[in-house]
C-alpha cells in the first residue's frame, strides 16, 4: 500500500477507537457497555496491524493478535458471564446525567488536545495527529470510572483507559519493547480477575453491585 | 547470583503455599525461613553498592543494583522477613480456615516479590510491571476475612491504585515516545542509565508533561494527597502483617519509583520544576494528614494517617537537593522501622480489644504491659521525639530545608509537625490510661512475637544515636545520585 495512506488511516483508526469510547457516555445498557469495549478493542488491534505495516515492524502482528484474544474474545465473555450472573442490567442513575456526560467528554477531547500540543508539534510521526484522541480517550475512560455507580461499569471504564493508553503507545512509539507489552497484557489479566473476585464479594455482601453503597469507611 | 537469591526465596514460598493442600504450618514457617534468604543477598548487595559497586546481571542487563535500589531491597526484605515470622498460620490459632491461610501465604509472597523485583530491576518498564503487579497481589489479602468495610476498602484500594498506576505508564510511555523519536528503537532504551545518559537531549516540553503523569500516577500509589484516600481505608481494613508490609516499604517502593524518574527528569530540565511540584504536593499532603490525624478515632487508621505525613515528608526531601534526598532516604529506612512494628502491635492490641476503635482500647499499659510500652516508644518514635532515627532525619531534613533557602517552608513544615506530633500523643494517652473494661483478659500472650519488635526498636535507637559508618556511606551513594 501507499506510504501517504498511513497518516490518515491511523486517525481515521484513532477516531473510531474514541468514538467507541464516547458511546458508554450515552447508552446506559451494561450490555451496550460490553459490546463498545469489545468492537473498540477490534479497532484498535487493527491500528496495531496498520502500524506495524507500515511501520515494518511483525512483532506488532503478534501483540495485535494477543490484544484480539484478550480483550475482544476473553475479557467481554468473563464480563457477560459476570454482568448475568449479578443480574445487573441497566446504569439507572449515573452521578452526572447523559447531556452533560457528553459535554464534558467533548471538553475532555479538548484538555487532551491542549495537554499534547507539545508533544504533537516535536514530533515528525506520520501518526502524531491521532496522538490527542488517544489522550482524550483515557480521560473518557477516567470520567466514566469516577460518574458511573456499577461496579462492572467502572471496570468497562478502566478497560477503555487502558485502550486510550495502548493506542497512545502505538501510534507514539510504534510499539513499545514486546517483553512490557507482554508484562502489560499479564497484568491486566491478572487485575481483571481479581477485580471479577470482588465484584463478587461485594454482591454477596452488599447484595449490590452498586458502588454508593459502599460507605462504610469513614474516618 | 545475588539477585537470584534475592528474588527465588518468595517465588519459592508461594509455590510452596500454592501446592501444599490443605495449609500447613509448616509451610508458614519455612516461608519464613526463605525470607531471611532473601535478606541475606539484600545485604550481599548493599554490601557491594557501599563498596561502590554497581552490580548487573542478567541477559539485556536486566538487573541493576546502585545504592538506591541496595537500601531499598534491604528494608522491603527485612521487613518481609518479620512479617513472615509474625505471619497468621504458624502457631495453632483457630483464627482462620486452612483456604485462608493458604491465600494469605500464596497472594502475600507474591506482593513481597513483585516489590523486591520493582527496586531490582534496570528497565523502568518492567518496574512499573511490578509496581502494578503489587496492587493486584496486595488486594488480594486485604479481604482475608469478608466484611463490608473489607471488601469496600479492597474495591477502593484496587480501582484507585489501578488508574493511578496506568496513568504512570501514560507518563512512561511519552518519555520513552520522545527518546524513540530522536534516536530510534532500541530494545534498551527503558534501561534506566541509557534513558539518563540520553536525557538531556530530550525535549522539555514533553518531559514536563511526562512527569505530571508520573507523579499523580506513582504519587497515588506511595499516598500523596489528594490522591491518599484510598489508604487509610486499604491499610486499617488489612490484615496487621499486610499493613505493616504496605504502610513500612510500599510506599517507599513507589517513592523509588518517582525518584528515578525524577532524575531522568531533572537531567532533562535542570532542576526547578520537578522540586516545585514535589514540595507543594509534600505540604498539601503533611497539612491534610495532620490535621486528618486530629479527628482520627480508629487506631488504625490513626497509624495510616501517619504514614500519609511520612511520604509527605519524603516527598518534601526529595525537592530539597542531595542532602534532602539524603535526609528522605534515612527517613524512608526509619519509617519502615517503626510503623512496621507499628502495624504489628496493633495486631496484637486488635486481637485482644477486638475493636479498632481508638475509645475501645483503654488502660493497655495495665492489660498488655509489654505491648504497650514498645506500643509508646514507637509512637513516640513517630512524632519524632529523640533519642529514636525519626528524629535524626527529621532534623536533617529541615535543616536541608534551610541550607537550600526554604526558610518559610520549614517553619510551616515544623507548625504542621506539631499539630500531628499534639494529635498523636493526644491519641496515645487515651490509649495507653483508663480503665479496660472487666471482660478484656490481662497478661500477655505469644511473647516471644515481641522479639522483632524489640529488634525494631534496637534498630530505631541506634539510629537514633549515630549513622553507622556503612549506612551512612550507602546514604552518600545515592545523594551523589541526585548531585549533577
Amino acid at each position: 500500500m501507499d506510504e501517504t495512506l498511513f497518516a490518515p488511516l491511523t486517525t481515521l483508526g484513532a477516531s473510531l477507537v474514541l468514538l467507541f469510547g464516547v458511546v458508554l457516555l450515552w447508552r446506559r445498557s451494561l450490555n451496550a457497555y460490553i459490546q463498545a469495549f469489545k468492537w473498540q478493542s477490534v479497532i484498535l488491534s487493527g491500528v496495531f496491524f496498520l502500524v506495524g505495516y507500515f511501520g515494518h515492524d511483525p512483532e506488532l502482528y503478534g501483540v495485535g493478535v494477543a490484544l484480539l484474544g484478550l480483550k475482544v474474545f476473553f475479557i467481554p465473555h468473563l464480563l457477560g458471564r459476570l454482568r448475568k450472573r449479578v443480574g445487573a442490567d441497566h446504569e439507572i442513575t449515573p452521578y452526572v446525567n447523559i447531556a452533560t456526560s457528553l459535554l464534558i467528554g467533548g471538553m475532555l477531547v479538548l484538555l487532551a488536545y491542549v495537554l499534547m500540543r507539545p508533544v504533537v508539534t516535536v514530533s515528525t510521526l506520520p501518526t502524531r495527529g491521532a496522538l490527542p484522541l488517544a489522550l482524550g480517550l483515557v480521560f473518557i475512560g477516567l470520567f466514566v470510572l469516577i460518574t458511573r455507580k456499577k461496579a462492572i461499569t467502572q471496570v468497562v471504564g478502566f478497560l477503555v483507559m487502558e485502550n486510550g493508553i495502548a493506542l497512545l503507545a502505538v501510534l507514539g512509539t510504534y510499539g513499545i519493547p514486546l517483553i512490557i507489552e507482554m508484562g502489560v497484557f499479564l497484568d491486566l489479566l491478572m487485575g481483571i480477575l481479581v477485580m471479577q473476585v470482588f465484584i463478587y464479594q461485594i454482591q454477596d455482601t452488599f447484595e449490590s453491585i452498586d458502588v454508593d453503597r459502599l460507605t462504610h469507611l469513614k474516618h | 547470583m545475588l539477585f537470584l537469591l534475592l528474588l527465588l526465596p518468595s517465588l519459592l514460598a508461594a509455590l510452596l503455599a500454592l501446592v501444599v493442600r490443605p495449609y500447613r504450618p509448616a509451610v508458614g514457617w519455612s516461608n519464613a525461613v526463605l525470607s531471611l534468604a532473601a535478606f541475606g543477598a539484600a545485604l550481599g548487595v548493599a554490601g557491594h553498592a557501599i563498596a561502590g559497586e554497581i552490580l548487573v546481571w542478567g541477559p539485556g542487563d536486566l538487573f541493576r543494583a546502585d545504592s538506591l535500589s541496595a537500601l531499598l531491597m534491604v528494608c522491603v526484605s527485612a521487613v518481609a522477613a518479620m512479617t513472615l515470622f509474625l505471619s497468621p498460620g504458624l502457631g495453632r490459632s483457630a483464627a482462620f480456615t486452612d483456604r485462608q491461610l493458604r491465600r494469605y501465604h500464596l497472594f502475600i509472597n507474591l506482593f513481597i516479590f513483585s516489590m523486591l523485583l520493582a527496586v531490582s530491576v534496570n528497565n523502568i518498564g518492567i518496574m512499573w510491571i511490578a509496581i502494578e503487579a503489587t496492587t493486584v497481589f496486595s488486594a488480594m489479602v486485604i479481604p482475608l476475612t469478608l466484611s463490608k468495610a473489607s471488601v469496600e476498602a479492597s474495591w477502593k484500594y484496587i480501582l484507585i491504585c489501578s488508574v493511578g498506576i496506568a496513568l504512570a505508564f501514560v507518563g512512561t510511555v511519552l518519555g520513552y515516545f520522545d527518546f524513540v523519536a530522536l534516536s530510534g528503537r532500541a530494545e534498551n532504551a527503558l534501561n534506566w542509565p541509557v534513558l539518563l545518559n540520553f536525557a538531556p537531549h530530550l525535549h522539555p516540553e514533553v518531559m514536563r508533561i511526562a512527569f505530571i503523569f508520573l507523579l499523580i500516577g506513582y504519587g497515588t500509589k506511595a499516598g500523596l494527597a489528594p490522591m491518599h484516600t484510598w489508604l487509610p481505608d486499604a491499610h486499617s481494613e488489612s490484615p496487621a502483617t499486610l499493613s505493616a508490609l504496605m504502610s513500612g516499604v510500599l510506599l517507599a517502593v513507589a517513592m523509588y519509583a518517582l525518584l528515578r524518574w525524577k532524575m531522568v527528569v531533572d537531567a532533562t530540565l535542570g532542576d526547578g520544576f520537578t522540586d516545585t511540584l514535589l514540595l507543594t504536593l509534600g505540604l498539601l499532603t503533611l497539612f491534610i494528614a495532620a490535621f486528618s490525624l486530629v479527628r482520627a478515632s480508629n487506631y488504625k487508621r490513626m497509624l495510616a494517617y501517619s504514614s500519609v505525613e511520612h511520604t509527605g515528608l519524603i516527598c518534601i526531601g526529595l525537592a530539597l537537593g542531595p542532602i534532602g534526598t539524603f535526609a528522605a532516604m534515612y527517613h524512608i529506612v526509619n519509617h519502615a522501622a517503626a510503623k512496621s512494628m507499628m502495624f504489628f502491635l496493633s495486631g496484637r492490641i486488635l486481637h485482644r480489644f477486638h475493636s479498632t476503635e481508638l475509645g475501645a482500647v483503654r488502660g493497655l499499659l495495665k492489660v498488655m504491659p509489654a505491648t504497650a510500652i514498645l506500643f509508646a516508644a514507637g509512637m513516640l518514635a513517630l512524632v519524632g521525639l529523640p533519642p529514636f532515627g525519626l528524629f535524626m532525619s527529621e532534623f536533617a531534613l529541615v535543616r536541608a530545608g534551610f541550607v537550600t533557602g526554604h526558610p518559610w517552608l520549614m517553619a510551616l513544615l515544623l507548625v504542621l509537625l506539631a499539630v500531628a506530633f499534639v494529635a498523636l500523643l493526644r491519641h496515645l494517652n487515651s490509649m495507653l490510661h483508663g480503665t479496660p473494661t472487666a471482660e478484656i483478659a490481662t497478661g500477655e500472650d505469644h511473647r516471644w512475637g515481641l522479639v522483632p519488635m524489640l529488634m525494631s526498636v534496637a534498630v530505631l535507637l541506634v539510629l537514633g544515636f549515630y549513622l553507622p559508618a556503612s549506612f551512612q556511606s550507602l546514604l552518600d551513594g545515592i545523594a551523589a545520585l541526585v548531585t549533577h
